[in-house]
């Protein structure tokens, strides 16, 4: 896997752009996300890390948009998504270019099948019935849960729950997907499904994905790039091997892989390896050729 | 509780009444809500009864239906003693609680065969606001959900030596505190993020949404709602103008 990130499609124009971004929620004083700017390529898997309240979520709904259509307060500086000012832009325009999955599925999931489900963000775009049953049965097809297409919420399993509520936004053909936490809720080897198919989805469809995750090593493989905030601030951005053989990053309580942290436990004891590990057994490997 | 309450809670099942169009359904449904208010006479309650009978046969639901029938019995039973003892006489006390039964068990037929979904239909097509209509939705989406919630919090709250089959009355209603307050605060939560869900997927901004399916009339549904229709006018007709049925 570990040359898979290389191979893919390289990274392309900016489609998200945040430019010193500021925003405070009406009831608390210090301001959730605090000056932030970055910018977010087409094609891009940007994983997004940090303690927990250090307004990920914050910055995830401003991109989004939910801040500041559906929360009010103190907003400063700007977003543009695909050339629409987040601000200024209605939410069911900004539904059909930017894609928001949160923690628990079974809070995404409205309807009574999967089917159903998938169709809402449709339903809500007047989308013309053949042209919806399409869709729905392509996305279906994309993630492999046809068979599930009649199942109710509460017949399935975790993951094909995460998989319907993944679809409903996919249907939607955003360019851009968010994922906050999405296996948080999962067992490894349902979150291990999970990050195969967001691979899959930025590999053929080139959907640009920034995701909050606590469990790093899941996605190291497949990010372009690692995003650590602290305190609301943005304090490190870049290539993921980079940002984790940075000392810095253990501070801000980012869950080092311990491959990385061998790496630069062996760094500073003056072992040098050819390049940053991904597995255990690339280290070995890197270890044996010395 | 649960056993009982089963008796109105749709579950799916492939059979010649389940495929009808769900108007068809709610049409067949009130006619013997109809019927059962104009019966007047113990015989034709029971006739009634029966025939609902064979329609939950037909609908591969006799069981649920008859679940119903069984817990509505206890309210039956108290009508009747009611009816009884302010003297309307036995056969009157008699058709009260029967008619009783076949109310319930005529409603029944209908929620146990109409799945949530065929009743968001018919709420669209009886033109109720979308945002009453999507309510109804989410909260017969989120029965199961907070049901589940409300088991694992009592579980907990157990195993935090929480008794709550313990004490008098007045005891055990204070018991349900330590529960409703983690299941009010888990739905407040669960509703913020349904909201934000909602919004994301463009919720409201159409006044006319489309929609994956739509009823459509066919040909069974014409053929078992029309002639139902005929024959329960013709009874209507009948008792409205007075003349007796000799059955
Ligand atoms: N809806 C809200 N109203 C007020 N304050 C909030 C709200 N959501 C989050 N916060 C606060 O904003 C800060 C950042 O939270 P959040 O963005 O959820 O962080 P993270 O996702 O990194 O855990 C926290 O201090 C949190 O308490
Ligand atoms: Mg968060």
């Amino acid at each position: 896997m570990s040359n898979t990130a290389s191979i893919r499609r390289g990274p392309g124009n900016t489609l998200a752009s945040i430019d010193h971004l500021s925003f405070r929620y009406p009831d608390s004083p210090n301001p959730a996300v605090r000056d932030v700017s970055l910018e977010v390529r087409e094609g891009e898997v940007v994983l997004l890390a940090g303690p927990s309240g250090c307004g990920k979520s914050t910055l995830l709904r401003c991109i989004n948009g939910l801040i500041p259509h559906m929360y009010p307060g103190e907003y400063k500086g700007g977003v543009t998504v695909g050339g629409l000012k987040v601000a200024e832009t209605p939410m069911s325009t900004l539904a059909q270019n930017v894609g928001l999955l949160f923690q628990n599925p079974e809070n995404q999931i409205f309807m009574f099948s999967v089917e159903r489900d998938i169709a809402f963000g449709l339903q809500n775009l007047s989308v013309p019935r053949e042209e919806m049953r399409s869709r729905v049965d392509e996305t279906m097809r994309l993630l492999g849960i046809t068979a599930l297409a009649d199942r109710a919420p509460h017949e399935l399993s975790d993951g094909q729950k995460q998989r319907a509520a993944l679809a409903g936004v996919i249907a939607m053909r955003p360019k851009l997907i968010i994922l906050d936490e999405p296996t948080s809720l999962l067992d490894p080897k349902t979150a291990l499904e999970v990050v195969a198919l967001i691979e899959k989805l930025n590999r053929e469809l080139g959907i640009t994905f920034i995701v909050v995750e606590h469990r790093l090593e899941l996605l190291i493989p497949i990010a372009h790039r690692l995003v650590v905030m602290d305190n609301g601030s943005k304090v490190m951005d870049g290539a993921p091997q980079e940002v984790l053989a940075d000392g810095r990053a253990e501070g801000y309580g980012v869950g080092i892989p311990p491959v990385a942290k061998l790496y630069s436990a062996l760094s500073k004891d003056g072992i040098r390896l050819p390049k940053v590990p991904e597995t255990p057994e690339e280290m070995a490997e890197e270890l044996n050729g010395l | 509780m649960y056993w009982l309450s089963g008796g109105f809670v749709f579950r799916k099942v492939i059979s010649p009444f389940h495929r009808l169009d769900p108007r068809a359904k709610l049409l067949v449904s009130m006619e013997f809500f109809v019927l059962s208010l104009l019966s007047s006479t113990v015989v034709e309650v029971i006739l009634i009864l029966v025939a609902i009978l064979l329609v939950a046969t037909v609908a591969k639901s006799l069981r649920r239906i008859a679940r119903t029938i069984a817990f509505s019995g206890l309210f039956a039973v108290f009508i009747f003693a009611i009816n009884f003892l302010f003297g309307l006489g036995l056969l009157n006390a008699l058709l009260y609680s029967v008619r009783f039964l076949a109310i319930i068990s005529s409603t029944s037929v209908f929620f146990v065969t109409t799945s949530p979904d065929e009743l968001e239909q018919i709420m669209k097509w009886m033109r109720v606001p979308r945002d009453v209509v999507f309510a109804f939705v989410t909260a017969v989406r989120f029965i199961p959900v907070v049901m589940l919630d409300a088991f694992q919090i009592m579980d907990a709250q157990k195993s935090r030596g929480l008794e709550f089959e313990k004490g008098n009355v007045l005891k055990r209603v204070r018991n349900l505190v330590p529960i409703l307050i983690p299941l009010v605060v888990n739905s407040v939560i669960r509703s913020g993020e349904l909201a934000e869900a909602m919004e994301s997927r463009a919720y409201g901004s159409t006044p006319k949404p489309t929609s994956l399916y739509g009823m459509r009339l066919r040909w069974y549904d014409v053929a078992v709602a029309v002639p139902s229709l005929l024959l329960v006018s013709a009874v209507a007709l009948v008792v409205v103008f007075h003349v007796t049925l000799y059955i």
